[in-house]
């Protein structure tokens, strides 16, 4: 694309990326380094680049001394069932609207997906009274049910741009031999689709995983906190932060869900940006 | 004419054979409609529109019969500097990062997509930023920013652009500016992502021709690559304002929206009123201003939707 034969083109693009490429990675960098060190280490005026000492003492103090195991296995409970649910709702709304035509389908469509912009937090001023009165208050079903807010709009819509592009006649033969829309959907379309569905179900459970806001204000029993209110009524709420055994704990709840973000992120990238380029 | 297009575009044709089964169909498709459908009304629209009703009460710890008061909220709001600095930290916030995440995701894009080895790498963990929990973004920055052990005043000391270390996270500005520059740090990655997609179908040859006539870096970016790519500049920054209007985590884990009130954004200001002070009739009405903000970006988003398909 641009031409670096030039010495000052050369110096231009690689200071840019230098600049950027530190303010992007200098902190990730930084949180593992500080997880591994301890604290005398930690705790001085002039920081030390890399740690002189390596300590494991932190990731030991965050599994053993604090819930955060809880709080992990709260958070892969309600984070799978809440993409799982998602997805399977979308895949049929978005397959829904990708292959039929029926009175009110367009603009249906678009209030779904408009819905993506309704403030989180005023949906949520609602919703909490209608848990409490339905019992849904400090239960992990009330939190998966409302985890649909996040991700339903925009992985229906994910899905029916997919869906979009499956050729008619595929159905259109299945239908002449006999078989019930239904059938046609699970056992052909659903098999072909994997790659969009794998990226809507983790795109929802991304959203969920990352929460905070409904997470911190549905569940209030410690026994079902998830990572995002856990940890951070775990390490900052105390007057004296353990900065050590956040950063140990960050990269502990982060490591799920970067591993199959970098497993899939191809399929993941393809999906989001969909629609937007052409 | 008028008539097929205004059912939206559904064909009924008297010549089809299959008029009856086209019926049976038309059932299908609402039934497999019907489970988000309900979902999305229960969970979604009936609690934004008692929100938006909930508005026009008075609605208190100390009042829990809501009494309806009209528009009485709204003018608390226009007599009340707290919303209106509110209104203006949101707009700082949004607009200076999604000014930030264009420029330097722009940039970053741009670098990755020029040839060179190890970029494929770059390029994966680029993405980590967007990827790891709110919460944990916030615990990094924090870090990064406090004031007695944090390894920004360090580097600044070091580089004698400060005197004395500074509590960033403690002052008004300090505070507003970790919140942003998090924000970018965390958006950069999906901005990136966009601009990739944009340049893959760059015409070479016109740049290629570009080049021949002489025309330098700046020249192809400039009257190039920067025009190719406007229509994504545009959905990024639509998405860049929902999305930084719409975010509430990384702020409240890192200052809570303090100190005092300088970086409470509108869901902080929400988020405060209803579950901090119990007002939910207030929370409610600055709820609405919220999403009258969002409409215009909103209206934006749908209509490259609907015109993209």
């Amino acid at each position: 694309m641009f031409d670096l034969s030039s010495r000052t083109a050369k110096v231009v693009f690689f200071g840019t990326m230098c600049l950027i490429g530190f303010y992007m990675f200098f902190p990730l960098y930084w949180m593992i380094t500080s997880s591994l060190k301890d604290n005398a280490e930690l705790y001085r005026v002039v920081p030390t680049l890399y740690p002189h000492e390596i300590t494991l003492k932190n990731y030991w103090t965050a599994i053993s001394e604090s819930k955060l195991l809880t709080y992990l296995t709260n958070s892969l409970i309600t984070s799978g069932s809440s993409a799982l649910l998602n997805t399977i709702l979308a895949l049929y709304a978005g397959f829904s609207f990708a292959k039929y035509r029926y009175f009110g389908r367009q603009p249906v469509m678009l209030f779904m997906l408009s819905a993506q912009m309704f403030p989180f937090g005023l949906l949520l001023i609602s919703l909490y009274p209608l848990m409490t009165e339905v019992g849904l208050l400090d239960t992990r079903l009330g939190l998966i049910l409302s985890y649909i807010v996040f991700a339903l709009p925009v992985a229906t819509y994910m899905l029916y741009s997919y869906f979009s592009q499956v050729p008619d006649e595929l159905i259109d033969a299945a239908r002449a031999d006999g078989a019930s829309d239904f059938r046609i959907f699970h056992t052909i379309v659903i098999p072909i689709s994997i790659p969009p569905i794998v990226t809507v179900f983790l795109y929802s459970f991304m959203w969920s995983w990352n929460d905070l806001l409904y997470s911190m204000t549905v569940i209030v029993s410690d026994e079902k906190r998830t990572i995002g209110p856990g940890l951070l009524l775990t390490y900052l709420n105390e007057l004296n932060a353990d900065w050590g055994g956040a950063m140990a704990a960050s990269l502990l709840v982060s490591a799920p869900i970067v591993a199959a973000f970098m497993f899939l992120q191809r399929y993941f990238i393809q999906g989001v940006t969909a629609g937007a380029v052409k | 004419m008028t008539n097929l297009e205004m059912t939206g575009g559904f064909r009924v044709s008297p010549l089809t054979r299959r008029g009856g089964l086209k019926g049976v169909e038309r059932r299908v498709g609402m039934l497999m409609l019907l489970p988000a459908l309900a979902a999305f009304s229960i969970v979604i629209v009936y609690p934004f529109a008692q929100a938006l009703g909930l508005s026009l009460f008075e609605y208190t710890l100390q009042n829990f019969e809501p009494t309806f008061i009209g528009f009485d909220n709204f003018r608390t709001i226009m007599s009340s500097p707290e919303v209106l600095d509110s209104f203006i930290v949101t707009v700082i916030y949004v607009g200076c990062a999604t000014a930030g995440t264009v420029v330097l995701g722009l940039g970053w894009a741009l670098i990755l997509n020029q040839p060179f080895r190890g970029r494929g790498a770059i390029r994966s963990l680029s993405l980590l930023p967007w990827v790891v929990p709110s919460t944990v973004s916030a615990f990094i920055w924090g870090w990064i920013f406090n004031s007695r052990y944090g390894v920004l005043n360090a580097l600044l000391l070091e580089m004698n652009l400060i005197d004395v270390p500074q509590a960033w996270l403690s002052t008004p500005n300090g505070a507003l500016a970790a919140v942003v520059l998090t924000r970018i740090w965390r958006s950069i990655p999906l901005f990136m992502a966009f601009f990739l997609a944009g340049l893959q179908n760059l015409d070479r040859e016109q740049i290629d021709a570009a080049r021949v006539d002489g025309a330098g870096n700046f020249a192809i970016l400039r009257d190039h690559i920067i025009p190719h790519l406007r229509p994504v500049l545009l959905v990024v920054v639509v998405l860049g304002v929902i999305g930084g209007l719409q975010d509430f985590d990384t702020i409240f884990a890192l200052t809570g929206g303090g100190p005092v009130r300088a970086t409470s954004v509108l869901s902080i200001e929400v988020y405060r009123r209803a579950f901090e002070q119990w007002d939910i009739g207030m929370a409610s009405a600055i709820g609405v201003l919220w999403v009258a903000t969002l409409l215009p970006p909103a209206y934006f988003y749908l209509r490259m939707l609907v015109k993209g398909r």
